[in-house]
């Protein structure tokens, strides 16, 4: 089972993610792809341990290269997110940017060769109108792309609004 | 007239590609003959107070798409205010009156009217 959860900032997509992997067979993973800056970024990842804590999940801590992660084959897994991901492959240190597209998708795929449930949570960041650097733009139309492919191939993408669960494709699990 | 809307990169030229329009049907943010106008947000956002006088000519039109602009942060700037409010409430109107309208989001089409 592949299933796709999208939707704005704070709506709900990690909880709601959280307790559809619960609903899944174990061992459950938790793959956490952002990187720490500051104290905003440690409060965020101390406030998804907490909230992970007593769901027996497995954390691994890879912000790229996702390909690199060896999991058992009935594993349940939930990665967390494409956002950050994909900004992490996109931009190395010297400021360029990098075409990532397929090497993500083709990462994920591998992933999902391992896995027998995959979870993936991703973003919407295209609706706010600004006219962002040429960078941004790159960026959003980049994670824009491969929310697209992933939403064509999983068997099911919901949109998360104020907690709860639109279903854009398949049915609700 | 079909009013086709969703975030940046969500999907929705390739949607209207899917009924049978082709990159010469599709006018980037220009207001000529041809049947399908793209990126309606960038014409209300380089004239928003002229915007609303766009309406008619868009009836016009066979398809109408236009990136969904208004959330995330109120711009600090005026104009950035202005240019979201215009293009809302075009596309408000541009709904009422269109036959159908349908919302992309991760490529999926959703019809909401």
């Amino acid at each position: 089972m592949r299933i796709l959860l999208t939707g704005g900032s704070a709506c709900g997509k990690s909880t709601y993610a959280e307790a559809l992997a619960m609903r899944f067979s174990l061992p459950r993973y938790y793959i956490a792809t952002m990187r720490v800056f500051g104290e905003e970024g440690q409060k965020k990842v101390d406030q998804h341990r907490k909230m992970r804590e007593s769901k027996n999940f497995i954390t691994i801590e890879c912000d790229r290269d996702i390909r690199r992660i060896r999991i058992p084959q009935n594993s349940t897994v939930l990665l967390e997110c494409m956002c950050n991901l994909t900004a992490n492959e996109m931009f190395d240190c010297y400021g360029n940017i990098i075409d990532v597209h397929d090497k993500i998708l083709s990462d994920i795929e591998f992933l999902e060769s391992q896995c027998q449930t995959l979870i993936v949570v991703t973003n919407d960041v295209g609706s706010d109108g600004v006219k962002y650097d040429k960078g941004t733009q790159e960026y959003i139309k980049t994670l824009g792309r491969l929310n697209i492919a992933l939403a064509e191939r999983f068997d099911c993408v919901y949109e998360l609004v104020c907690g709860i669960p639109l279903v854009l494709k398949g049915s609700l699990l | 007239m079909i009013l086709v809307i969703g975030a940046a990169a969500s999907g929705k030229t390739e949607y209207v590609k899917s009924l049978g329009f082709t990159d010469s049907d599709i006018a980037n943010a220009v207001m000529d003959e041809r049947p399908v106008l793209n990126n309606l947000q960038d014409m209300v956002f380089s004239d928003p107070d002229g915007s609303a006088n766009l309406y008619d000519e868009l009836l016009k039109k066979s398809v109408v798409i236009c990136n969904e602009v208004g959330s995330g942060i109120i711009p600090v700037e005026r104009t950035e205010r202005d240019a979201r409010e215009a293009t809302g409430r075009l596309c408000n109107r541009l709904a009422q009156a269109a036959e159908r309208v349908v919302r992309l989001v991760c490529g999926i089409p959703i019809v909401i009217k």
